[in-house]
């Protein structure tokens, strides 16, 4: 059985502290419980959940969806956004996880990676060495989002096939986004049409589609 | 949050709750405030095509269904849209709500541990050997043969839009919906019917049911002849996936064969111009590895531990046509029709396990001393099996193929003793009442005979009158109805 390995990077930089990141950790209750409850998800996708601040840390280890266990995100007090010793760190996890298809047995699908920030990346010579490296590891879908009003969606560009802009950070604007995340993730599983190939399920009224 | 009022394009008053409750990939779906109806908006701005086809399959189509006769017998096939709405300049279709028994009443294990109760029943849950084992309630799970009149349900339903012309273009698990306590299918998403010449479909399918052809052929233009889209023809593909999922809880066509390196690639090619089933006879390059799936797959996830022979010689049969001959050679795979009359012999072939396991019931595989495929436990009693004759010359008697296995609570019904009675829509009210029943009485088996006048004993050369019975001994025969279509029944004698 094939999996799906999905990548979740977060920003816990110090700006991120107080709402936005209680925030964040609702919406990856609603993201995890809204994939626990597709069947399809359930069958294949396992998930690495990455933090970075002034350092990359990752926070769940590459788990079966079902045995996720979210542990509370929290934030220094202030700080920078290392988002590309985030990259690194998630490089050499890819490139360990992923099985490759061989002459004899089936690998994995291709991985998806989700980024969200709130700046731009402090270290930002390392980040764009890294989003070079991150574009040749062959992500299925790498979906960028830049939450706030600080965050530059030029920045996410360079890494991402798709960028949405959150405008607000409160609580319901992340649980719509996580949300539409999930659907991304139990895409695979639906009718398809006879002309596009692989859409993006609508994003929901608050996200702006960049492309 | 506001209510919408609006009037529907046959003039009735439709309201829904402004909130996107579920969306699909063409239409998203509002509930109405007493959940009685949805309506579902299409995104894409309306095409005049698409509201013509929706009008058609809401007034004619859905007329000629249900307000014909034997149109009741389709009410809890279907979920047809009633109406059509428009709204801000989009378009959409009113729907009934699903019937209760299509929500989940306990869901998952441990408490329902993923917050799935009241959810409605995807099919998906109950498709995959690992997904019933890891996490649904075992009241939610049914057993083979809830599952098998799932199959007839969906053959059923799927047959008689066939017979108006039309084909449902995306058969597949998230169309369908199953209730396996009850043995109750009921297919949805009927705005995407396709007619033949009329409308052109405007989705190829879901994953997992797209036929090879139209797999082989999607990178082609869309008005290029060569480019092959859902048709009748293909909805016979994605019903036998479907009924081989729901009775083997694994894809027949998902095996170890790698076909490309590239994942995407090799889905491209395995499900498409290089499609072969898990478990041709001859070729047995495409067979699943045990050791690639997780070990809550198993057995069902095995097709060495759970062969698809385990559903009798008629399905077999099907099987063979609708994933060997018929796999890469559409015209060959079997109809609607076809699955729904094996069903329902098929149905007759099955027999309670005697230790009452899990899946609880089993075809019977034509052996002296049978015994239960699910827990190997041997059936215990005496077995008698009645193989049914039916005449077209006069005093001539030919073979069915089709048995009727006798245990506890087994009845006799109409269709067995007439040939020329089918258990189907257009059965009449005074067919659908059982005309005899088995019973055990002091080591032997009987027949009673409750309404079938012209019955007869032809081994004890004596009439068995309504009310009277007879012993049902190796090698008896039985005349069951004297009748046009009559049948005869020689008896066998199976079991310990």
């Amino acid at each position: 059985m094939r999996r799906l390995l999905v990548y979740l990077l977060l920003d816990t930089s110090g700006s991120m502290a107080g709402e936005p990141i209680e925030a964040v950790n609702a919406g990856m209750e609603t993201l995890v419980g809204a994939l626990r409850q597709d069947p399809y998800a359930l069958e294949t996708v396992h998930m690495t959940v990455i933090t970075f601040d002034a350092e990359a840390k990752t926070v769940v280890p590459l788990t079966p969806l079902e045995d996720v266990v979210l542990p509370q995100i929290t934030t220094p007090r202030s700080g920078p956004t290392h988002l590309g010793a985030a990259l690194e760190m998630l490089g050499q996890q890819v490139r360990q996880d992923v099985v490759r298809s061989t002459d004899t047995a089936k690998g994995d699908w291709a991985p998806y990676l989700f980024v969200m920030t709130d700046g731009k990346p402090s270290d930002i010579q390392l980040y764009g060495e890294q989003c070079a490296k991150i574009r040749r590891v062959g992500f299925g879908s790498i979906v960028g989002c830049a939450a706030g009003p600080k965050a530059r969606e030029e920045d996410l560009r360079a890494l991402c096939d798709h960028v949405v802009r959150l405008d607000t950070m409160d609580s319901s604007a992340f649980a719509k986004l996580f949300k539409w995340v999930s659907e991304i993730i139990a895409h695979g599983n639906k009718s398809q049409g006879t002309t596009a190939a692989a859409d993006l399920p609508p994003p929901p009224a608050e996200i702006n589609l960049v492309f | 949050m506001s209510t919408v009022n609006l009037t529907a394009d046959s003039g009735r008053e439709i309201a829904f709750l402004d909130e996107v409750k579920a969306s699909g990939a063409m239409k998203d779906i509002y509930f109405s405030p007493d959940r009685s109806y949805v309506v579902g908006f299409f995104r894409d701005p309306p095409a005049n095509a698409l509201k013509d086809r929706l009008r058609d399959i809401v007034t004619r189509y859905r007329e000629n269904l249900f307000e014909k006769e034997g149109g009741t017998f389709w009410r809890s096939h279907f979920c047809w849209p009633t109406d059509t709405v428009t709204h801000n300049g989009r378009i959409g279709v009113v729907v009934p709500f699903y019937e209760k028994a299509f929500f989940f009443e306990h869901g998952s294990k441990n408490n329902d541990m993923l917050k799935i109760r009241g959810k409605d029943k995807e099919g998906k849950w109950f498709a995959s050997a690992s997904n019933r084992e890891k996490f649904l309630d075992p009241r939610e799970k049914g057993n083979w043969l809830t599952h098998m009149r799932i199959c007839l349900s969906i053959a059923r339903a799927v047959r008689r839009l066939h017979m108006a012309g039309l084909a449902h273009s995306d058969l597949s698990y998230k169309n369908v919906l199953v209730d396996p306590t009850t043995g109750k299918a009921c297919i949805i998403d009927i705005d995407g019917l396709v007619v033949p010449g009329k409308y052109p479909p405007d989705v190829v399918g879901t994953p997992d049911f797209i036929a090879p052809e139209v797999i082989a052929t999607q990178s082609l233009s869309r008005d290029d002849p060569k480019r092959v889209l859902p048709s009748r023809t293909t909805d016979r593909h994605a019903l036998a996936v479907l009924i081989y999922m729901y009775l083997f809880y694994r894809h027949p066509l998902r095996g170890r064969k790698v076909f490309d390196q590239d994942p995407t690639k090799d889905e491209e090619l395995g499900m498409g111009r290089q499609a072969l089933f898990v478990e041709h006879p001859r070729d047995t390059s495409n067979r699943v590895n045990p050791d690639d799936l997780r070990l809550q797959a198993l057995p069902w996830g095995d097709p060495a531990q759970r062969p698809y022979t385990m559903a009798g010689p008629l399905l077999v049969d099907l099987f063979n046509r609708a994933f060997i001959d018929g796999l890469h050679a559409p015209e060959k795979r079997p109809s609607p029709a076809d699955w729904e009359s094996a069903l329902v012999r098929t149905l007759d072939m099955v027999q309670p396990c005697s230790a009452k396991c899990e899946m609880g019931w089993y075809v019977f595989d034509n052996s002296r001393l049978p015994v239960c495929p699910h827990c190997g436990t041997p059936y215990r009693g005496e077995l008698p099996v009645l193989n049914l004759y039916s005449s077209r010359t006069a005093g001539n008697y030919l073979p069915d193929n089709h048995r009727l296995m006798v245990w506890d609570g087994q009845s006799l019904f109409p269709w067995h003793a007439n040939r020329t009675v089918y258990p189907n829509e257009h059965l009449e009210e005074r067919h659908k009442r059982r005309v005899g029943y088995f019973q055990f009485h002091a080591g032997d088996w009987y027949l009673v005979n409750e309404a079938l006048p012209g019955m007869r004993d032809l081994t004890g050369k004596r009439d068995v009158p309504v009310g009277g019975n007879v012993k049902l001994a190796e090698g008896a025969q039985i005349l069951l109805s004297s009748e046009d279509g009559g049948r005869l029944v020689q008896v066998q004698m199976a079991g310990s």
